[in-house]
């Protein structure tokens, strides 16, 4: 599927900015909707498991 | 309708910068996203969201979750807890369908521990149908759910796809077929591949999934390997030949997910394999979609998944004496010094001579079984790469 270059770039940069180390502690609770956007603290880098549990 | 090349693509740095040259070519035709490890941590960043947003615009975003614990014998406050935030995301973010795993979670805490296997009961059918139903109820999309890659005995084995799919027939649901599962299921009790997938509901597979894994040496059994579900290697040689086959067989298929876990893409060399593994499926998946599939001539049949009826999920169906017998073999898995105290102590439990049948359990699939709870009580964060 198509995306567009803006979004790319967002996603590039994304991935620069989480893999550095994080100079604060999360504070947040969770949130999972659109209040999120435009928020740019950094979530903590996750491996998911997804059925990995093996 | 097209077969879809997708990957299961989560908030991990590692995976993401796997995926990116395959994001980038356009290789991505759809993404699984596994919503509820994100319930417990801090925001989602907005490239992130946007990037979810994306494919579930394109009707290509399919949720596959961890932890609901399908089967515990008691409702839990984790559970409503769950379903609430399925709601409340499906809402922000429609889903193609929504998945989760068969079993019940080990571990005191709801998130913590690994989703183990469970009696095929008329008791395990009713909860497992109850639970499906509040599913569907809260994501109001396709509901289904995935193979097993571990089992205590090859009877379990056989049993597990004809239970799968008395258990989604209410809700009209479908299976995932994960290959790499099932390869761990014919290496693990020496079945062969023609002979399992038959034992499946084919009819119903609307997702498949691949992966890669590794080999255990069993202690208690010397000179026997057991394959564990472990996403960590990249997929065998086996398993796409597998999909070859599965693509001719299963009517109703429309997403094909490659898996791995992020802590095993860290190097350039994994990244290389993992965008190599996804160059492999993606070329079977487009050779199928270029042909007719099915012996029949066509390329595939249609089931929307949607319930047939309305749903109306009744009382919670629970059971004191399953939820007590959940809580033991946890404990029992998750605290054994050794596998001789861990059988002593099942002996001793109330799972003995019961609808568990603990007695034909082979001796290195419950050492595995050990080593899995032991790998994941701590929660998966702080059992990752062990």
């Amino acid at each position: 599927m198509k995306l567009s270059k803006s979004l790319l770039s967002a996603i590039l940069i994304g991935i620069v900015v989480q893999s550095l180390p994080a100079c604060k502690k999360e504070k947040e609770t969770p949130k999972t909707n659109k209040e999120n956007k435009g928020q740019e603290t950094p979530a903590p880098s996750e491996p998911c498991p997804g059925c990995g549990m093996g | 309708m097209k077969v879809l090349s997708s990957i299961a693509c989560n908030l991990d740095t590692d995976l993401l910068s796997a995926a990116f040259p395959l994001l980038e070519e356009e290789r991505v035709e759809a993404i699984e996203w596994s919503f509820d490890a994100l319930f417990h941590v801090g925001q989602i960043p907005p490239w992130f969201w946007e990037l979810l947003t994306a494919y579930s615009k394109g009707g290509r975003l399919i949720g596959h979750g961890i932890f609901f614990s399908l089967f515990s014998g008691k409702w839990l406050p984790g559970q409503d807890d769950w379903l609430r935030k399925l709601k409340q995301t499906s809402t922000d973010l429609p889903f193609d369908h929504i998945t989760e795993h068969f079993g019940f979670m080990t571990g005191k805490d709801f998130h913590q521990g690994a989703p183990l296997n469970i009696p095929y009961s008329q008791l395990t059918l009713e909860i497992g149908r109850d639970r499906l139903k509040r599913i569907y109820e809260a994501c109001r999309c396709p509901v289904g759910l995935e193979n097993l890659a571990f089992s205590y005995s090859p009877e379990e084995v056989r049993k597990h796809g004809e239970f799968l799919e008395r258990l989604i027939e209410p809700v009209n649901g479908f299976i995932i077929l994960d290959l790499h599962n099932l390869y761990c299921q014919i290496r693990n009790f020496s079945i062969g591949f023609e002979e399992l997938i038959a034992l499946y509901p084919l009819d119903r597979v609307r997702e498949i999934h691949l992966s890669g894994g590794s080999w255990e040496d069993s202690q208690i059994d010397a000179g026997r390997k057991v394959r564990r579900d472990t996403h960590d290697e990249s997929v065998p040689r086996e398993v796409f030949d597998y999909l070859e086959i599965a693509l001719r067989q299963c009517p109703n298929l429309k997403y094909v997910v490659l898996e791995q876990l992020g802590t095993a893409l860290t190097t350039a060399e994994s990244r290389r394999f993992f965008y190599d593994d996804f160059l492999t499926m993606s070329g079977i998946v487009e050779a199928a979609n270029g042909s007719a599939r099915l012996p029949d001539g066509s390329s595939n049949r249609c089931n929307s998944f949607l319930p047939l009826c309305p749903i109306t999920p009744g009382e919670i169906i629970e059971d004191e004496i399953l939820y007590e017998q959940q809580l033991q073999l946890s404990g029992i898995l998750e605290t054994a010094a050794s596998y001789e105290e861990a059988l002593g102590l099942l002996r001793q439990s109330s799972l003995s001579h019961s609808d568990w049948e603990i007695e034909s359990w082979e001796p290195a699939m419950l050492e595995t079984a050990m080593k899995i709870a032991q790998k994941w009580r701590e929660g998966w964060i702080n059992g990752k790469g062990q």
